[in-house]
């Protein structure tokens, strides 16, 4: 009963299967109410299957889940009455205007807040008179978009939202999702951009080959980001390989190229400028990067 | 140009063979079966004179040109192959056109070394081999029948390539014009049914000479390009001259297209795409009004088929009466095989005939609106509305209330307009109260088809499109040409059309099971779609 008043979603060794393909193979996932929780893991993942039987549209083959303490699949239309929900991929009614869309989504919830529904389409630059077919990917998903935020929920669940938005759209979704925050919503906000999780969630689950290989605060996890440096230096290469932090040294070209873990960051610039820079590029990891190095092994073996 | 032509022919390998041998084989078919109903003079000299003093005849048909083979097989087939034959153009057109724009698909090609004209002339290549290859087939297919030369088969395959290339020239034209591969395809097939229209109006409005058995048409069909074609009266008088205002068009359109194109920017269109309204209208915000909208579109054209079927009737009632007394008893043996019942009179039969016809196409719009719930599950838009609180029997019982409408409607609209064409006649108290009670008993057998198409969608979503529409195909079947097949009677009696009752009604109890048999199929959707998974 505890658990249920803290979290908004729970789920313990889901099951889903297509087939002879194991597309949820012992999920747990567990998001508390009025955290933004990131959802993290490469294409194919499982994260949308997740989303999918979390949403009440796939029933699971195995483990239990609750949302807003109810069976996802027994009790989808009362969850769904406090629940917003963007896919990753918007599909619209082609001949609809987006106006109408919005209008008809929040209609089946309750009705759209028309302030709100003002601003956010003003925010978001999209013109509610275009028809469905008319409109690129980022505006499909900018019409889904404000479908969701234009009418208070008390989980938000978002799936790969940005992937067609531009930097400054990405912007003022985040601000969105921060104003939701702060009026005591939950976000489920899937992706593979890792900024974008770092600026919006206190707390991530990844996924990988249908299961959850790690969970918990972004400060837990910042062994997870390296960051990968290219420089040419005076420094010999051994002399950088045995600073604390450096992992994966090799020599291109002149330059060396290397990783360092994020919190030793100062100490090995430090032994850099010390001997001499004369160039210096830093680049974070990609989150698939991170996947091959730090779980590609292990679960290769366990599966 | 032959890059962009070699890659419309690849994408076309097999829709364009479908197309032309479908359309050479349907006429091959229909050539040899007027030779064998209407072969001898007699046969002729009854049917062409009939349908000269019955407009209701001539517009579904086209004008006789005296009494012979050749006469009779332009007046039964020439307008209705040259529509297949403008559809045909029309759909080459916006798939290589403005569909192609749309996608995206074009960008892709203009990024490369081609010249920006070429995809479209590659189009225009493309249409007119089809269209000279079409033109060829069916002028073999007309040469199959006996007491046609070959001068008349090769005007006639002449005149379906000419009318053909006058459609890809309007095609090619509104696809520079219309924003959008759907816009640009409903502009396209308006045009062509137009053209029939025009034809069938101007064809029903001409002065009859029931002495030659020809026919002087209006000045409508002097406007449309099927008018014109048919007016080459091929297979009697060839008149080749009058091949000229199609091909004048078909030059006049493709230079039209070319020219626009040349000057335009890519994805821009003459017409601007309209825009839609910011607020939805308080109709709209439930999955009913949903449905209702999303339907809406194909119901009117439903409707208006329903609506043309019933307005024929009254005056084709009345040609029966005619019939009747001139005496075709091959013609009325036919017809009382495919009206259950086995009815004597030859009114009544005519009004149960074109009253099944209602029936079926009433079905047809019921099955589309009972699959829609299936196509929106398919394109990823039901699970925006799932994500919503709608619980999916809603959305499965509102789409197939949105059927059941459409049925009703279709049959309605028939009704009532069979209803109305009888008051010419003085009728409409005893013909048109019976058309109308014929139509509204077609009902409960039409709704069996989008109950089963609902039951499809919950149980077996990736096939149900299939198995609804072939399902629906075997009730066509059975349902006109069971007795003419001579099919065995246990599985005639499955079709739902083989149980209508005939008006006025005597025994009400089919109906009932009918009626019930809608009602549970439905339910049984209902029921099983909590079942299983979304599935795209």
């Amino acid at each position: 009963m505890v658990s249920r008043m803290t979290n908004a979603i729970e789920a313990a060794g889901l099951v889903k299967t297509f087939g002879r393909t194991r597309a949820l193979d012992g999920l747990d996932l567990a998001v508390a109410e009025g955290e933004v929780h990131g959802f993290l893991g490469p294409n194919g993942a499982g994260k949308s299957t997740t989303i999918r039987v979390l949403l009440g549209l796939l029933r699971a083959h195995g483990g239990r889940a609750s949302v807003l303490g109810r069976d996802p699949w027994r009790d989808a239309v009362a969850i769904h009455r406090d629940l917003a929900y963007v896919p990753g991929d918007v599909a619209l009614w082609p001949n609809l205007s987006g106006g109408e869309t919005i209008d008809l989504l929040t209609g089946l919830r309750g009705g759209a807040d028309p302030a709100l529904r003002t601003r956010l389409l003003a925010d978001f630059e999209l013109d509610p008179r275009k028809k469905g077919r008319g409109y690129s990917k980022g505006n499909r998903q900018k019409v889904a978009l404000v479908a969701a935020f234009a009418r208070p929920a008390r989980l938000y669940v978002f799936d790969e939202p940005t992937s067609g938005l531009d930097p400054v759209m990405e912007a003022v979704f985040q601000a969105e999702v921060r104003r939701v925050r702060a009026e005591g919503a939950t976000v489920l906000l899937s992706s593979h951009i890792l900024s974008e999780v770092e600026e919006l969630c206190e707390r991530v689950t990844i996924v990988r080959a249908g299961r959850a290989v790690e969970s918990g605060t972004l400060a837990d996890m910042r062994h997870l980001t390296r960051t990968s440096i290219r420089t040419t230096t005076r420094a010999s290469a051994a002399e950088i390989a045995a600073l604390d932090g450096v992992h994966d040294l090799q020599e291109e070209a002149g330059a060396l190229v290397f990783d360092v873990d994020t919190d030793r960051i100062d100490g090995v610039l430090a032994a850099l400028t010390r001997a001499g820079v004369s160039t210096l590029t830093a680049t974070p990891p990609s989150l698939e990067e991170l996947f091959l190095r730090h779980y590609g092994d292990r679960v290769e073996q366990s599966a | 140009m032959r890059h962009a032509l070699a890659l419309q022919l690849r994408r076309d390998r097999l829709i364009m063979p479908v197309w032309i041998l479908g359309t050479a084989l349907l006429a091959l078919g229909s050539v040899a079966a007027v030779v064998t109903e209407y072969g001898a003079h007699a046969q002729q000299l009854t049917v062409l004179r009939l349908a000269l003093v019955n407009p209701s005849v001539l517009a579904f048909r086209g004008a006789p040109n005296g009494v012979s083979t050749g006469s009779m097989l332009w007046f039964e087939l020439f307008s209705w192959l040259a529509v297949v034959a403008g559809l045909m153009n029309v759909f080459l057109a916006t798939r290589h056109g403005r569909a192609d724009e749309e996608s995206g698909r074009r960008e892709l090609v203009a990024a490369t070394p081609l010249a920006r004209s070429a995809p479209l002339a590659a189009s225009l290549a493309l249409g007119t081999v089809a269209n000279l290859v079409l033109g060829l087939l069916l002028a073999g297919a007309f040469a199959t029948a006996s007491g046609v030369d070959a001068a008349g088969a090769l005007t006639a395959g002449a005149t379906f390539a000419v009318t053909g290339l006058a459609f890809l020239g309007i095609a090619l034209l509104v696809g520079e014009l219309a924003p959008t591969g759907r816009s640009a395809n409903g502009i396209g097939v308006t045009v062509v049914v137009a053209a029939y229209v025009l034809r069938a109006a101007g064809d029903s409005l001409g002065t009859a000479h029931l002495g030659s058995v020809t026919l002087d048409v209006a000045w409508p069909s002097w406007i449309s390009p099927i008018g014109w074609g048919e007016q080459v009266l091929a297979l009697s008088a060839n008149r080749a001259v009058l091949l000229l205002p199609g091909f004048a068009l078909a030059v006049v359109g493709a230079v039209a297209a070319l020219a626009i194109h040349a000057r335009r920017d890519l994805g821009a269109s003459v017409l601007p795409d309209r825009l839609g309204r910011a607020t939805a209208s308080p109709a709209l915000r439930g999955v009913l009004g949903l449905d209702w909208r999303l339907h809406r579109p194909a119901l009117v054209g439903w409707a208006i088929g329903g609506a043309v079927l019933g307005l024929a009737t009254g005056s084709l009632a009345h040609a029966a009466g005619d019939l009747t007394s001139s005496g075709s008893p091959q013609i009325v043996q036919t017809l009382k095989l495919i009206v259950p019942g086995g009815r004597e009179e030859l009114q009544s039969l005519f009004i149960g005939v074109l009253m099944l016809l209602v029936g079926l196409l009433a079905a047809a719009a019921g099955v589309q609106g009972a699959l829609r719930l299936r196509q929106e599950e398919a394109e990823g838009r039901a699970e925006l509305l799932l994500a919503a609180p709608v619980p999916r029997w809603r959305l499965l019982l509102d789409g197939w209330i949105v059927a059941v409408l459409a049925g009703v409607i279709v049959m309605v609209a028939a009704g009532l307009l069979a209803w109305l064409s009888f008051l010419p006649g003085g009728d409409a108290g005893d013909g048109g109260v019976h058309a109308f009670g014929q139509a509204l008993a077609e009902l409960p057998s039409a709704l069996v088809f989008p109950g089963i198409a609902a039951l499809a969608v919950a149980v077996v979503p990736r096939a149900s499109v299939a198995i609804a529409w072939a399902l629906f195909a075997i009730g066509v079947v059975i349902g006109l040409f069971g007795q003419l097949l001579q099919l065995p009677e246990a599985i005639i009696r499955i079709s739902p059309f083989d149980h209508i009752p005939n008006v006025p009604f005597t025994d009400g109890g089919p109906t009932v099971v009918l009626l019930a048999i809608d009602v549970v199929l439905a339910a049984a959707a209902v029921v099983l779609i909590r079942r299983r998974d979304l599935s795209t």
